[in-house]
């Protein structure tokens, strides 16, 4: 028999609980029947039985390993079966994979995060993580966009966060409705507000691709040097493993250099934000 | 002279100006305070001020008839709008509404423009900062406008 | 290296031995020109030696086309694969690299690895697509390969390339040192021809690193104009040593199936938002230039082009990529 560890073959993990964040968006939480830790902006591989598997950045606490907890949109085919799944049923992991954020070399700065729409769900493990060295951090602000206000989910951390020391949240949708009387505008609009040190600070960018790109942009304008900028990357990570092929960007596996890349190394790479 | 001195230094928009400088915008501006729903202008009024939002919650949009505003944005207080007023016609591009009690700064903005006019230095500055806060505006609108084509 | 020979009929029996106790797979001639056959002893007279070179790669042997990567298996049996041209051997320098990286090792890969004996054929002639001379690498195997085999005057000429090849020798009954430098100068002699075939019949066409810098830089008309022909079968990337791109295709039981998938086929970036990057086929076809010639040297140390000319003849629009190299170049 050949013994040696299958990077193929996925853990099983048990599905305990399910969080209705919006009408499309569901935090499974999972236990992983094997010992399975993760560093915060890894990301896994979680497949639905028999139907395919998609990549996801867990959005709990590195911290907590008896569980994880991973928060799925409906957008594709994997994703609508695994919104149909119930507590008790069996998902598989593989991974955790890539580079993640690297948290020590945040100590002693201002951390700005700049999230929009599903980039919330790697931004809340980044945020626990930050937490639990916050002594070690000098602020950390966070920037975070939603479409409307039905789009923003997890908001009793906002509330959280905002009664802890050394952060602060500021909230903007695109589009108001009848009960919202907070910002207007997009994310990047909320850079006018806050107050940072540049000169010690590093910037974290987490989102859809526009939004990663006018942000990026402007916090070039401000001032961040370029290797203070980290970008999590999206592409069709597939294997995980740097060998499949289907997440290169350039020469970058995303899957294997990534997915946090800081911008100064991606910056010559041609079509970052397709 | 000397409390608005302080306060035009807590606004970013005059971060890297001179003292002197800022003597100069503090001679020609006043502290003006709305309260909720009072409308600072209307889409397509005349202005004659350029405002900085200092405390308070203002929001911007434009209008389809009198009583139907679209609402598209809020400002943020540090945030320079009615710059329309500057440049010849000196009419706005859309309506600011309070949306709570609000101070702001308002600078004259005909002063503004003699300054500009004699002190090339100071003119220069202040022009391209104010280029710079209608070239993030647009980028935002721009945004903003992409997100709601896309998914 | 060292050089031993045999008598050809000796080796042919010696063949019919190791049939009994490996796989042996050889080059064979047949209607089409010549492929790797499994050996059988009436194929034994049919193996072509020093002649390129079989139709399909020698990735096969070790990426299957399908294969499920969840389930128990016992090793691979062992196994010879004869009759290797260069260009192959030094395309499973980057599969090695990618599926042996110590990070992640494919333990299919390695078990296959591991359990085969790799025979190279110095190529004595050219067929006309061949351009690996352009690209530095030579007609006849160095290293990687455990073992060369030349035929040559009624005897079988081994050079052994490693440990594992010269063990292999040293138990073939009848195998002996060659005394005789006239054979070692003789076979340097047809190393030489070769290669100055190559050089000539591919004068005009540029080094690995110069095309990666005509491609980075060539306009988007050139793809569309080398691109008309194509209609994204995936023949070249299918055929060629050195494309790997998988996919992962999930089963019952949380069991994975492997199977090959090119950049040429639609959809290979597109995530579940619905963008892709790679969406209009110009862009695809291009993408695999860069990828071979740009970005795979940048992160790997071998070759992901070795100068085969495969893709040039399984491709069923003619497109032929030293063409628009050349053209590049002007």
């Amino acid at each position: 028999m050949l013994n040696n560890k299958n990077i193929y073959k996925p853990i099983r993990a048990k599905l305990t609980d399910i969080i209705d964040e919006s009408s499309f968006i569901k935090t499974f939480v999972l236990i992983p029947e094997e010992e399975f830790s993760f560093k915060t902006g890894q990301f896994i591989e979680l497949s639905v039985d028999g139907i395919g598997e998609a990549p996801f950045t867990p959005s709990s606490s590195p911290l907590v390993t008896e569980q994880l907890e991973v928060t799925v949109m409906k957008t594709g085919y994997v994703t609508e079966y695994m919104h149909m799944m119930k507590p008790g049923e069996y998902m598989g992991i593989r991974g955790p994979y890539g580079r993640g954020y690297p948290v020590e070399k945040f100590f002693g700065k201002e951390v700005l995060i700049l999230g929009g729409g599903c980039g919330l769900a790697p931004i809340r493990s980044l945020l626990y993580a930050l937490e639990a060295v916050k002594d070690k951090l000098v602020k950390v602000i966070l920037c975070y966009g939603s479409k409307t206000p039905a789009d923003c989910i997890y908001k009793p951390l906002f509330d959280r966060l905002n009664r802890t020391d050394k952060f602060e949240t500021y909230r903007t949708v695109d589009k108001a409705d009848e009960g919202w009387d907070g910002s207007v505008g997009v994310a990047t609009s909320l850079l006018n507000k806050i107050r940072i040190n540049i000169r010690n600070a590093i910037a974290v960018v987490c989102g859809p691709p526009i939004m990663m790109k006018f942000g990026t942009i402007r916090l070039l304008e401000m001032g961040y040097p370029e290797h203070d900028i980290y970008l999590s990357m999206e592409k069709n990570m597939s294997c995980g493993l740097g060998k499949c092929g289907h997440c290169m960007m350039g020469e970058f596996f995303v899957c294997k250099d990534g997915p946090v890349f800081t911008y100064s190394e991606l910056k010559s790479t041609p079509d970052i934000w397709k | 002279m000397k409390l608005e001195l302080d306060v035009l230094k807590k606004i970013r928009f005059f971060d890297d100006y001179s003292e002197k400088q800022l003597e100069t915008i503090a001679g020609m501006s006043s502290i003006k305070e709305f309260k909720v729903k009072d409308i600072l202008f209307e889409q397509y009024d005349e202005l004659t001020d350029v405002y900085v939002l200092l405390e308070g919650c203002l929001s911007l949009g434009i209008s389809l008839a009198k009583e139907k505003r679209i609402h598209l944005g809020t400002l943020e207080e540090g945030q320079l709008f009615s710059w329309s007023a500057v440049f010849s016609p000196h009419i706005s591009t859309a309506w600011v509404m309070a949306t709570c009690p609000t101070k702001v700064l308002a600078i004259d903005a005909r002063k503004l423009n003699l300054e500009i006019e004699k002190d090339c230095g100071f003119g220069l500055k202040t022009m391209t900062k104010i280029a710079q806060t209608i070239s993030h505006r647009l980028s935002d609108t721009r945004f903003q406008l992409m997100n709601q084509l896309t998914l | 290296m060292s050089y031993y020979s045999i008598r050809k009929e000796e080796w042919d029996k010696i063949l019919e031995q190791l049939i009994l106790s490996y796989t042996v797979f050889a080059t064979v001639s047949n209607e089409f020109g010549q492929d790797y056959e499994l050996l059988k002893p009436a194929d034994i007279p049919h193996i072509l030696y020093n002649k390129p070179k079989p139709t399909t790669s020698l990735k096969s042997f070790f990426l299957p086309v399908k294969e499920n990567v969840t389930s128990a298996r016992d090793q691979e049996k062992p196994r010879i694969i004869m009759g290797i041209p260069n260009c192959d051997i030094e395309g499973l320098n980057l599969l090695d690299e990618i599926y042996l990286d110590k990070d992640y090792i494919d333990v299919f890969f390695k078990d296959r690895r591991d359990q085969t004996i790799l025979i190279s054929s110095d190529c004595f002639s050219t067929q006309e697509h061949c351009h690996c001379q352009s690209y530095d690498i030579k007609p006849y195997s160095t290293r990687t390969a455990d073992l060369s085999v030349v035929q040559m005057n009624g005897s079988i000429i081994f050079r052994s390339i490693n440990g594992k090849g010269e063990e292999f020798i040293k138990k073939i009954a009848g195998a002996v040192p060659v005394n005789d430098n006239s054979i070692i100068t003789g076979i340097d002699k047809k190393h030489k021809e070769t290669e100055a075939l190559l050089i000539e019949s591919n004068k005009d066409l540029p080094d690995y690193e110069t095309t990666g810098r005509l491609i980075s830089f060539a306009n988007e008309n050139i793809w569309k104009k080398y691109s008309s022909d194509c209609v994204s079968c995936g023949a070249c990337t299918t055929i060629c040593p050195t494309c790997t791109c998988f996919l992962l295709i999930d089963k019952p039981g949380f069991a994975k199936v492997k199977q090959m998938d090119a950049c040429q086929y639609p959809g290979f970036e597109r995530v579940a938002g619905g963008e892709d990057a790679l969406h209009e086929l110009p862009q695809r076809f291009r993408n695999r230039y860069m990828c071979k010639y740009l970005w795979k040297p940048r992160k790997y140390k071998s070759l992901a082009c070795t100068g085969c000319g495969r893709c040039i003849e399984a491709c069923i629009g003619k497109i032929n990529k030293n063409e628009l190299f050349r053209e590049l170049a002007k």
